[in-house]
């Protein structure tokens, strides 16, 4: 046993409540991971064969997720700095606004956007007009994904952005940096931790966005919206080789991006 | 070097004095001290010259902080070449100024892994870097130990000497404003009063400037004779004898201040004795080897002894004591509380 931890730590404390506790840990957790566990046994590995079409899904998700979230990245980025650093009236309009997309279901999102976006609409009109088709088409799928990863990310690198101190930014400008180079060498460098969260929140997001493609971008398929198809026309065996896949692309970034930078966390 | 500063916001500042050498700003927390140092770099919107409109990256300042704002992400040298320019002598200057603060040894190390006062003389040497002509510094002494305070301060104020470079520091701590070589108090947003710290500890403008400077002591009172020899100055049931000052004439109204330190027990400055008064003891408090003697009677006053002089004396609640002052540390101001 380690007594001494145990005097250092939680000294006056019962024995059986650090039980209690690690038992209740452990139950959360499990119930947590245990559907995973049906990943390995309900895998048919003596038939594992890709449905037709799943290969193009996997080359359409990881192509498309990867130029929505640079776009995220790209327009995230400012509106980020930008919702970190001014400070205004009735700023918190702004911010509930920005929640709008995130607590909408997406679902109703997809709907939302294909009023808006969709060949009848006056947006959609203009955009077809100049020949961008905004409904089944790669761009309306990259379109959803972005509605999907955007918010989070901006969510995120916001965060990451009003935790790097505002002196260390002042302190930049005063030692002769403008504010451009402010950014790249202190701001970014600062808040990359929480930056790179959000990248990985949005790739995740990208990647499985189901809700909002099915409604604008049924074609061309990417992985989640391919698992429906399988599912629905060949049952749920179909679903496991593609679901395999799904984590084995859309999980390691993320994962190593935690990783690294929860190693990194200290200067 | 002369600085004219304004400002309105978050506090309302009007600023006007000299910087020379080592000067020190001395005013209490929350009269916007650092927004004035900040307003000089152009951190916050302000008229003043110098450098007025001018872009904070453009102004040739350097400004340290308190708790000196170092990169957490970059080495102690990286720290000090972030101001340089991209090039082949980058890290050598860097080090040429880290050596010179005497840091050489640690330029690989990340601020956390700095003592505050290293850490202070990192933030100087990349202050430097830029070659400034105006160093700004907040607080100095705020984030050292009191071990260790004194001889980090001779080091900074030698070290800034050794660059040539005018520093303003803007301070609360009187400690500080006596190793400087010019001074000034700011109250209420305006500076009352500047010039050589012997001076102006010696004879403080106002009573607000009186407090800054340590003066505890405050009796209101009225002049009763002037000569070219010295004043008298009375109140209810004491008299003191003072050193002549401009513009005083009989009948005037004034406020008597004495520094706790400048009053002994009555034996010490011999016979006859000068403004000797009767009092007695209220109360006692040791200070580290001092001890602090709080007596009333026809006023009260603040007594400091050295121990030298607590030795053979037994001091209690209730005693009757004789105290004096010397005319020449009875400072008279002609403000009424």
């Amino acid at each position: 046993m380690s007594h001494g931890a145990a005097v250092g730590i939680g000294a006056g404390r019962q024995p059986s409540a650090r039980w209690i506790a690690t038992a209740t840990a452990a139950t959360v957790l499990t119930f947590l991971l245990a559907p995973f566990a049906a990943l390995v046994f309900a895998t048919d590995w003596h038939d594992f064969h890709f449905a037709p079409g799943d290969l193009a899904a996997i080359r359409v998700s990881l192509f498309y997720s990867a130029l929505a979230l640079a776009l995220v990245v790209l327009a995230g980025t400012p509106l980020a700095w930008w919702l970190a650093h001014y400070h205004y009236r009735g700023k918190w309009v702004v911010d509930a606004l920005l929640l709008l997309p995130l607590l909408t279901p997406p679902l109703a999102m997809g709907i939302l956007l294909s009023s808006f976006y969709g060949p009848y609409s006056p947006v959609g009109g203009l955009l077809s007009q100049a020949g961008l088709y905004l409904t089944n088409t790669a761009p309306a799928f990259v379109l959803a994904q972005i509605y999907g990863a955007m918010p989070y990310y901006v969510l995120a690198a916001r965060a990451a952005f009003e935790g790097v101190p505002e002196e260390l930014e002042q302190i930049s400008r005063t030692l002769g940096r403008n504010r451009w180079q402010t950014f790249w060498r202190v701001t970014l460098p600062l808040a990359r931790l929480g930056l790179t969260a959000g990248v990985a929140l949005a790739w995740v997001r990208a990647m499985g966005e189901f809700g909002i493609v099915l409604i604008v971008a049924y074609f061309p398929q990417g992985i989640p919206v391919k698992f429906w198809v399988n599912l629905e026309d060949m049952g749920l065996s179909a679903v496991y080789p593609l679901l395999w896949v799904f984590f084995l692309v859309a999980v390691p970034l993320p994962l190593w991006l935690g990783l690294r930078s929860r190693r990194q966390g200290m200067f | 070097m002369e600085i004219r500063y304004q400002l309105e916001k978050p506090v309302t500042l009007d600023i006007q004095m000299q910087v020379r050498d080592f000067t020190v700003l001395l005013g209490l927390s929350g009269e916007g001290k650092t927004m004035l140092l900040k307003a000089i770099a152009g951190l916050i919107p302000a008229r003043g010259h110098p450098f007025g409109g001018l872009a904070a990256e453009r102004r040739p300042i350097g400004y340290l902080p308190q708790g000196y704002a170092l990169f957490p992400h970059l080495r102690a040298w990286e720290n000090v070449a972030f101001p340089l320019p991209r090039g082949a002598g980058r890290r050598t200057q860097a080090m040429d100024l880290l050596a010179r603060v005497g840091l050489a040894d640690l330029a690989e190390r990340y601020p956390a892994a700095l003592s505050g006062g290293q850490r202070q003389r990192v933030a100087l040497a990349r202050a430097l870097a830029r070659r400034p002509e105006l160093l700004l510094l907040d607080e100095p002494t705020s984030a050292l130990d009191m071990a260790t305070r004194d001889e980090i301060l001779d080091e900074l104020i030698r070290e800034v000497h050794d660059f040539g470079v005018p520093v303003l520091a803007v301070s609360h701590d009187p400690h500080l404003a006596m190793l400087a070589d010019h001074m000034a108090v700011l109250l209420d947003g305006h500076i009352v009063q500047e010039g050589p710290p012997r001076a102006v500890f010696a004879r403080p403008a106002t009573m607000g400037a009186a407090r800054l400077l340590g003066f505890r002591n405050f009796l209101a009172g009225r002049i009763e004779e002037t000569a070219e020899t010295g004043m008298v100055v009375a109140g209810s049931g004491w008299r003191l004898r003072t050193g002549f000052q401009y513009g005083m004439h009989p009948g005037m109204s004034v406020t008597v201040a004495i520094r706790s330190e400048d009053l002994v027990p009555g034996d010490v400055l011999g016979v006859p004795a000068p403004n000797a008064l009767k009092l007695k003891v209220v109360s006692l408090r040791e200070e580290g080897v001092a001890l602090r003697v709080r007596m009333e009677g026809a006023c009260s006053l603040d007594m400091l002894l050295p121990r030298l002089q607590c030795e053979g004396r037994t001091l209690a609640p209730g005693a009757t004591l004789w105290v004096q002052v010397a005319p020449e540390h009875v400072h008279v101001m002609i403000e009424v509380q």
